[in-house]
């Protein structure tokens, strides 16, 4: 399947015939439908999941009462937040304390529809789909800051100032890094960044070590740069979605809850929702921009012909680096604010414009000397 | 047919919602009504195949630029009912100059529909939005782009200038220092005799 | 390649130099802004000859931004020289005020990077980027005082009131662009001698040229000239008073005389309004001022009136004209800077004009000094000054603006009293207070200048070396 053109051949398509548009207009709003109902029951279950393993590695069990192994837990904590009254503070600016997370969990669904999960499985290719991500990325953090100010009360500003400034500093860092990526692939286009890696785990951005690809041996000059850069990703996009070990905003013991301390009921639930769609999105942005998207990492042949559907690799891969997530969460203790700071600030954002200059030193180098033939 | 109800809908909600901006009494919603328009202005970019500056529009006015302003805003402590008394009394420049801008718009506006005015040749339309920025950013006007780089180190000179201060007698943390440090310079090992201590 | 390269050399070794010293004086183990300074004026001096010393093609680089000829290369050498002897006077004052930073002569470097590619523009959009970052450095600089409060309120005034002119410019420029559906000066021509001046194309010049009379402090945009000069450390109002003046004298010059060269019809009348409004305002200001920075601030006003009055007349003549008179100014107002600049007690600076009473008997050398440079600056005979205004003024009466230079001859007569109170109460006033010694480096560009405004009988050589000079500018630009 062809990549679908841009939106805004689309918008024109549609518009030329009137009975065109209707139905183009219903397909997407499927697809649309489709892709939120699957993020929805995949939130779900990788609450639990974080859960789960955060509890083995403190060696507890984890929830474990309701349904089987306690998989139903999610579902049960879910209707809770349904029932309960919502609660608005009275000092609160009610409309912009409903509206915060609103935003903030429409901005992480809407980052989705550029992301393609398998060979033309993307609701909108257009051409400058990481552009639209860190867009809508850097929208999310309003769905925040709103919150915090909104509920007129001291811990939640504090937390959505120092959530806002955290996640505006690592933008500037991933912004960076997709760089690198972005001269490797020749596109802003995801689909084309996916395919520009293929198969075979060494054609990987990440782990670039296959001296037969397009750019012969000389790719071993830039793989140390390119491992280091999804490195650098992983923890911007743990500081990025204020997962531990920098979830300042809502550190505990300093802040009570960040800005979600006056939330209560469905408004938290959007809030909780937003954040977990923006891991699963930052966790599929590795897969796609690092890891090879839907390929395989080695060549699997299955009995009667049988492929391995691309999902699967995709799927596969954007729940191992979830499993990362939360295993950091479990593990790696808490950063302190002007540490977290001087990490994106000083040691990031340096060690990433250099990389950015390396790479494409290297790429203007391939294509004048021939390296890519 | 969607273009058309698109571009109104946009369009009047970027009018709209930049009245707000001025209109509007608490300045936090002034701030969400500008990130409004921005938005809306992005949309109306799309609608003329102009994605790319739509998106930059996005990223670089509403995600960076419009949290500084909402970061200053709400950290403000400034009476607005008392500012907005000035409003009447600059009424009058400030009807004056918009007055001037109307007039030099529909100027504008008029030479353009006589056909005195020139139009730019589009470029190909085969080339993406990229690719005709790529040309003229970093090909055609490559030497304004390098000196427009050296205008922001300029800006960040003075930045530092004049705001840094070092000040005398605060703790800061030195994370070279700290990463330098080895067993040696950290733990002493000393064996005590029973019944001495330390001396 | 390396031909491009060539017509852009002083630039980039500008750029290069500048971010290097950047670099250098922000990796200290100690204080190097001594050395910075030191290398800054090499490298400024260096820069100064470079578009004379390289034998290189006059030529367009960057696809048509830059355009270098001897008008540029002429401006260059005057800007680079004023900047470093600018930066000369600064050791010693703010060393003595313990503001002594490296970064002053990095911004002073970049601001004359930004002259640089202001005087060599050929190009709406070079135009506004060298504006912006000579402006920008200059913000700073002027608040570079930063806990004075004066300092602080000159650097604000400067940056709103200029930012506001970079505004109309960047307005003008868009008309212009709209109209002729080109950036580039000589397509702007070639589109204009096309379709004559519409409304448009003289809408915009016009706004071109306000936001540009910010720059020049030309009245009616000069009102923040006297605050600013009072405010701002007084050797960066001695840097502000010379180079950036001429450098935007010299993009006006350009923009009238290249792409607009054909309607002179239409900016001349802007041009001599402009002119009549700066002298009279300038002179007539300056005479109720009691601060000797103020005061050189009205006098720096009714001096750019005085430039803009050859440049009215549009021809050969009237850009050399500009050139002398401007090169003159420069000399002569740096030298009477390097003589404000003395005036130091044993607890600090003075700038009042009472604090000179008797001068010339507590310190005769300096009442000297500073009476020929005052006598310059009126324009008596030999004295330099008065053929800065000779050169000025006789274009503008070969092309029939007798008028004008009639205005300019009675601004200038105003004007003198103000200066000659400056002489009386040097030498007729009782002293009241002793100036501490001056250093060596102030008294040494002090003297070079008088020395330069006094005896132009005695060098004709020199002199006719530097009016050739200024005249293959001024063709040069004519030849474009």
């Amino acid at each position: 399947m062809t990549p679908v053109m841009q939106t805004t051949t689309d918008v024109a398509l549609a518009a030329t015939d009137e009975r065109n548009w209707v139905i183009w207009s219903l397909l997407k709003t499927g697809q649309v439908l489709l892709f939120v109902l699957t993020l929805a029951l995949l939130v779900a279950a990788l609450v639990l999941a974080d859960r789960k393993i955060w509890a083995a590695v403190q060696m507890r069990r984890g929830p474990n009462v309701v349904g089987a192994f306690g998989l139903l837990q999610t579902m049960a904590d879910a209707l809770k937040f349904f029932f309960k009254e919502i609660v608005i503070p009275a000092g609160s600016d009610k409309f912009l304390f409903i509206l915060a997370p609103i935003i903030g969990l429409v901005m992480a669904f809407a980052a989705w529809a550029v992301v393609p999960v398998a060979p033309g499985w993307v609701i909108s290719d257009i051409n400058i789909g990481v552009l639209y991500v860190l867009a809508l990325s850097s929208l999310g953090v309003y769905g925040i800051i709103i919150g915090g100010w909104a509920s007129n009360s001291k811990y939640p500003f504090m937390g959505a100032l120092r959530s806002a400034a955290q996640m505006v500093s690592y933008e500037v860092s991933i912004g960076f890094i997709i760089l690198t990526v972005i001269f490797l692939s020749g596109s802003m286009n995801l689909t084309t960044i996916v395919d520009s890696q293929g198969p075979g785990i060494f054609n990987w951005n990440m782990f670039l070590l296959n001296p037969f690809g397009d750019y012969g041996w000389r790719i071993l000059l830039i793989a140390p740069i390119m491992f280091y850069m999804g490195v650098l990703f992983f923890i911007s996009a743990l500081a990025e979605t204020n997962r531990p070990p920098f979830d300042l905003p809502e550190a505990e013991s300093e802040l009570v809850a960040g800005y979600q301390v006056e939330y209560s009921s469905t408004p938290f639930l959007m809030f909780f929702f937003a954040e977990y769609v923006n891991i699963m999105l930052l966790s599929a942005m590795m897969t796609i921009l690092f890891l090879g998207g839907w390929h395989a990492p080695i060549n699997v042949s299955l009995p009667f012909g049988l492929q391995v559907p691309p999902f699967f690799w995709f799927f596969l891969k954007t729940a191992f680096i979830f499993f990362m997530f939360a295993m950091v969460k479990a593990i790696v203790p808490r950063y302190r604010y002007d540490q977290l700071m001087r990490l994106g600030w000083k040691v990031f954002l340096p060690t990433a414009l250099v990389a950015v200059a390396l790479v494409s030193t290297f790429v203007v180098a391939a294509n004048n000397f021939g390296w890519n033939a | 047919m969607l273009i058309a109800i698109t571009f109104y809908l946009m369009a009047f909600t970027a009018v709209a919602a930049a009245f707000m901006v001025v209109a509007s009494r608490n300045p936090v919603h002034s701030v969400m009504y500008l990130i409004l328009t921005f938005f809306s202005a992005a949309g109306l970019f799309i609608l003329m195949g102009a994605e790319f500056i739509a998106l930059l529009l996005v990223m670089v006015y509403v995600g960076a630029v419009a949290v500084l302003f909402l970061f200053v805003v709400m950290m403000l402590d400034v009476d607005f009912v008392e500012l907005k008394q000035g409003f009447l009394q600059y009424i009058g420049i400030g009807a004056t100059v918009a007055l001037i801008l109307l007039a030099e718009m529909i100027m504008v506006g008029a030479v353009y529909f006589t056909g005195e005015s020139k139009t730019v040749v589009p470029t190909d339309p085969n080339t993406t939005n990229l690719e005709a920025f790529g040309q003229v950013l970093y090909t055609d006007y490559a030497g304004a782009f390098e000196a427009a780089g050296l205008i922001l180190l300029v800006a960040l000179i003075g930045a530092v200038v004049l705001t840094l201060r070092e000040r005398k007698g605060v703790r800061t943390q030195n994370a070279a220092k700290q990463m330098s440090r080895t067993r040696e310079d950290g733990v002493e090992l000393i064996d005590i005799e029973p019944g001495q201590g330390l001396g | 390649m390396f031909q491009t390269l060539s017509t852009f050399l002083p630039e980039l070794f500008l750029a290069l130099s500048a971010s290097l010293l950047l670099g250098f004086g922000l990796s200290k183990t100690n204080d190097r802004s001594v050395i910075v300074r030191y290398i800054s004026v090499g490298v400024l001096v260096v820069f100064a000859f470079m578009g004379y010393v390289l034998d290189r093609p006059d030529g367009v680089s960057f696809s048509g931004l830059l355009f270098n000829n001897d008008f540029s290369d002429f401006l260059k050498a005057i800007i680079g020289l004023s900047a470093a002897a600018a930066l000369m006077l600064s050791k010693n004052y703010f060393q003595k005020e313990s503001l002594d930073r490296y970064e002053f002569s990095v911004l002073t470097l970049y601001a004359v990077l930004g002259m640089s590619i202001m005087v060599s523009a050929n190009n709406l959009l070079a135009m506004y980027i060298g504006i912006e970052m000579q402006s920008l450095a200059l913000y700073i600089l002027a608040a570079f005082n930063r806990d004075s409060l004066r300092a602080s309120e000159a650097g604000l005034k400067y940056f709103v009131l200029g930012a506001l002119s970079s505004g109309l410019l960047l307005y003008g420029a868009s008309l212009i662009y709209g109209f002729t559906g080109s950036l580039d000066f000589e397509t702007i021509r070639a589109s204009i001698a096309l379709t004559g001046p519409t409304t448009g194309i003289i809408a915009g010049m016009v706004f071109l040229l306000c936001g540009l009379a910010f720059k020049i402090s030309a009245a009616p945009f000069h009102m923040w000239t006297p605050d600013v000069y009072e405010g701002s450390p007084t050797p960066v109002t001695g840097f502000f008073a010379a180079a950036p003046k001429l450098a935007a004298m010299a993009i006006i010059t350009r923009l009238l005389i290249v792409p607009f060269g054909d309607i002179i019809g239409q900016w001349q009348q802007v041009i001599v309004v402009l002119a009549v409004l700066s002298m009279v305002v300038g002179a007539l200001g300056a005479i109720m001022q009691t601060n000797i920075k103020r005061l050189m601030a009205y006098s720096s006003i009714a001096n750019m009136g005085y430039a803009l009055v050859p440049l009215a007349a549009g021809t050969v003549a009237g850009v050399q004209g500009m050139l002398v008179f401007m090169t003159i100014y420069i000399i002569t107002v740096i030298g009477v800077f390097a003589i404000i600049l003395q005036m130091r007690l044993r607890n600090g600076m003075v700038e009042q004009v009472s604090d000179l009473s008797g001068l010339s008997k507590s310190n005769p050398g300096m009442a000297f000094g500073l009476t020929m440079l005052m006598v310059s600056l009126i324009g008596i005979p030999p004295w330099l000054g008065f053929f800065g205004k000779l050169f000025a003024f006789v274009p503008a009466v070969e092309a029939g603006l007798l008028w004008l230079v009639v205005v300019a001859l009675v601004a200038s007569v105003i004007s003198a009293f103000y200066y000659l109170r400056i002489i009386k109460t040097m030498w007729f006033d009782e002293p009241n207070r002793e100036f501490i010694r001056a250093p060596r480096t102030t008294r040494v560009i002090a003297i070079a200048s008088i020395l330069l405004v006094i005896p132009v009988l005695i060098l004709p050589g020199l002199s006719g070396a530097a009016l050739g000079l200024a005249d293959s500018a001024a063709q040069a630009l004519f030849a474009q």
